[in-house]
């Protein structure tokens, strides 16, 4: 047993080694990690609002203008000019300068004024769905409340007090009442950063060491495949634990991300889902036949699979059940729900140990698959 | 530049993507994995959101109210609890994600002729859910508004607002009809940087590169003969991607053939440009890995790619203008959906322009003068 600890010691050191010699891959390691959660952070959100939006008022009347700034202080629309004709609106959206169009239409002042209906018109580019999605929300209420402010005057001109009540929506959000997509996001962002970072080192590892020979002079030694697997995971193990805690770190001094459950059952979590993508990349690392395969594999698995499968940005209840089924065989999914839960929800152990029970079974899996695949190599 | 010898390099490489079986199956699995993942996991609309009630009201307003949530595409009831603090298991489990809570007296205070308010509750911890749902909230209550006014107004013949909100160009807001277009040049991106970069490395690693340059092949030869293989195998992929997002996605096609073949040549240029200076700054396959993953990743989360430009924060919207990607997708996007002529696209495509001279021709010259070294 002591001599078993010495070989994985030894293996670990060595590859420990092979870690510090080269600075790129220190800086790969230590400084990317960062760079993306910075990146991710501050770029991405969903919560779409300055559409550029223009304007075309074809009535000039003190109503049309009413109606215009009722759009534009809405503060959705993110108004970029005027126009002044139809076809000027079409070349606004095929150069894709403004996805919002919002039209007045001739007479509309008089309309109101005679107690007709006045015509008027929201164009929305479809090309970027989301922005389109939303804008409707967003147009059909301003319609909705003009159309009740008008009639509502022109009956207090005529002296009748016509009123309607309506109903309108008071959104609350739980958990994250000023739906900051940094404190969304980043619970998820350090689980999927952490899965590309271990999955992408440890996916050449054994492969370099086939490619230079040197696998065969370690397998002449008296090391054991199990032992070898344990030493080359146990320093990225170290380093891929030591990322989390200072994306962790990061997360609460810069983004004031809120910690509100058990850090412990965080830190249990992230270190079994190290384990977990570390077996990924063995895994990848024994099938591979070049290193050049192996980097193609373990960047297609940690990027699409790894970050999309996961539910940190994309909702895994919207997608098809044959994809819902393939996300439970990545661990990302897991450890989002932990990290979600621990960060977020305040959850703890009597909600989360179903997942914690999953990242144990996975890495013990993963693990013991990347041993029996590196034995049939051999 | 001799033509023989062109050949040449291009079967060698050919032959040597054929010795490493699993590579050559990922490049031709790559694009299946991408359809798939863009097309139904980014590109998913989000409906059908877990909702559950409390209507404190119990009166036919309350109940036509909960009716027109039912019927919209977007909200599934799952859970009418009596109180309010039955939602707090709901949404911590998620097994609920939008809460809609009508107070007692609404429909009251609606006769009276109030503003009443319904309570929405949105899990903020998912913040495109959250979003999107109070949009749908807000969209389905301004429908049931209008089809009261309507009602009441019947009689009164006073002036209203006829506003016709309109989506055009995708009319059904589907998202997959902008993600295909968008994957088409992404996958070039791609192909042509992770699988040429190591291509190029591996040859200066190995150091088969000098023995390239003690034969008589040039040096525009070796490039050339380097490039032709993967720019032909990112054209099968884009082919495929388009081929299958047309008939199995049923993304629309509007513009010019020509459009996008100029704007994806462009496009080549100045992703083969950007491999071609990561293998200069790698010294090892894994850095050069490192790299196209330090470049890939800005480009993805920056370009419009994955997430819209328009929820950016504005400090971040002006490093979006020097990623290259962002004009392609203004290209094809504009071509498939809104059927953009040259003329239309002609800033995008300026700027493409641009990004493919500078990158390319600064990546050649400074590689065929490193090549010898």
């Amino acid at each position: 047993m002591h001599a078993a600890l010495l070989r994985i010691a030894t293996i670990s050191r060595k590859e420990f080694v092979h870690i510090i010699r080269d600075w790129r891959m220190i800086v790969a390691v230590a400084v990317m990690p960062l760079l993306q959660l910075l990146l991710f952070a501050y770029a991405i959100g969903f919560d779409v609002r300055n559409v550029p939006t223009v304007l075309y008022d074809a009535d000039h009347s003190a109503q049309s203008r009413a109606y215009l700034d009722a759009a534009t202080n809405s503060g959705f629309f993110r108004v970029i000019g005027n126009v002044n004709s139809n076809s000027q609106i079409d070349d606004a959206f095929n150069q894709g300068r403004a996805r919002v169009a919002i039209v007045v239409g001739q007479g509309f002042g008089t309309a109101l004024a005679d107690g007709r209906a006045a015509h008027a018109a929201v164009l929305l580019d479809g090309s970027e769905p989301n922005s389109a999605e939303l804008g409707r929300a967003y147009a059909l209420a301003l319609n909705n409340v003009f159309g009740q402010r008008v009639l509502t005057t022109w009956a207090a001109t005529r002296g009748a007090a016509l009123n309607f009540g309506q109903l309108e929506p008071r959104v609350r959000a739980w958990y994250n009442p000023e739906r900051s997509s940094a404190d969304f996001l980043i619970p998820g962002l350090m689980v999927v950063i952490i899965m590309i970072v271990t999955v992408q080192q440890t996916a050449v590892t054994i492969v370099r060491e086939r490619e230079s020979g040197t696998l065969e002079q370690i397998m002449v030694s008296p090391v054991r495949q199990v032992e070898l697997i344990l030493g080359k995971v146990a320093p990225w193990a170290v380093l891929g634990f030591a990322d989390t805690a200072g994306i962790t770190a990061v997360s609460l001094v810069i983004f004031h991300v809120p910690l509100r459950g058990d850090i412990a059952l965080l830190g249990v979590g992230m270190f079994l889902f190290v384990l977990c993508s570390l077996s990924i990349g063995l895994v990848i690392s024994a099938v591979a036949p070049t290193i050049e395969s192996a980097n193609m594999v373990g960047l297609l698995v940690s990027f699409l699979p790894g970050f999309m499968l996961s539910g940190m940005a994309f909702r895994l209840s919207s997608i098809p059940v044959f994809l819902q089924v393939i996300s439970y065989a990545f661990p990302g999914r897991y450890m989002v729900d932990i990290s979600r839960g621990v960060f977020l929800r305040g959850a703890g152990w009597p909600i989360l140990w179903p997942q914690v029970v999953e990242l144990v079974l996975y890495a013990i899996i993963g693990l013991v698959l990347a041993t029996a695949l590196n034995r049939r190599r051999a | 530049m001799n033509w023989r010898r062109y050949r040449l390099i291009v079967w060698k490489e050919f032959l040597q993507l054929r010795r490493d079986p699993l590579l050559l199956r990922i490049v031709l699995i790559m694009p299946v994995l991408q359809l798939l993942m863009f097309g139904y996991v980014v590109g998913a609309d989000v409906t059908h959101l877990p909702t559950a009630i409390v209507d404190h009201d119990h009166t036919a307003t309350s109940r036509a109210l909960v009716n027109s949530f039912a019927s919209s595409n977007y909200f599934t009831i799952v859970a009418r609890p009596t109180a309010e603090k039955d939602l707090l298991p709901l949404l911590d489990s998620t097994k609920a994600q939008v809460a809609i809570v009508i107070d007692a007296g609404t429909e009251v205070g609606l006769l009276a002729g109030r503003t009443m308010p319904v309570g929405i509750v949105v899990d903020g911890a998912d913040s495109r859910t959250a979003s999107v749902a109070s949009g749908y909230a807000a969209q389905v209550i301004a429908a049931y508004n209008a089809r009261r006014l309507a009602l009441q107004t019947a009689r009164v013949h006073g002036p209203s607002l006829d506003s016709r909100v309109r989506v055009v160009f995708n009319p059904s807001i589907r998202a997959v009809n902008a993600m295909i277009p968008g994957l088409i040049a992404a996958i070039l991106m791609i192909s042509v940087m992770a699988v040429m970069s190591q291509a190029v490395v591996r040859e200066r690693a190995r150091g088969t590169l000098e023995q390239m340059m003690v034969t008589p092949l040039s040096r525009g030869e070796y490039l050339l003969g380097k490039v032709t293989p993967y720019v032909l195998i990112a054209s099968v992929q884009m082919g495929f991607v388009a081929f299958l997002g047309r008939v199995w996605f049923r993304v629309p096609f509007n513009g010019s053939l020509w459009t996008v073949a100029l704007g994806l040549g462009l496009f080549t240029f100045t992703s083969i440009g950007m491999a071609l200076l990561i293998s200069l700054v790698s010294r090892t396959q894994q850095q050069a890995q490192q790299m196209t993953m330090f470049v890939m990743i800005p480009t993805m989360v920056l370009s419009g790619f994955m997430f819209p430009l328009e929820s950016m924060p504005a400090p971040i919207l002006p490093l979006t203008y020097i990623i290259p990607l962002r004009y392609a997708l203004v290209v094809l996007r504009g071509s498939f959906l809104k059927g953009a002529s040259i003329a239309d696209l002609a800033v995008p495509l300026g700027a493409m322009a641009l990004f493919s001279l500078v990158i390319f021709t600064a990546a050649v010259t400074r590689f065929s003068r490193t090549l010898g070294d």
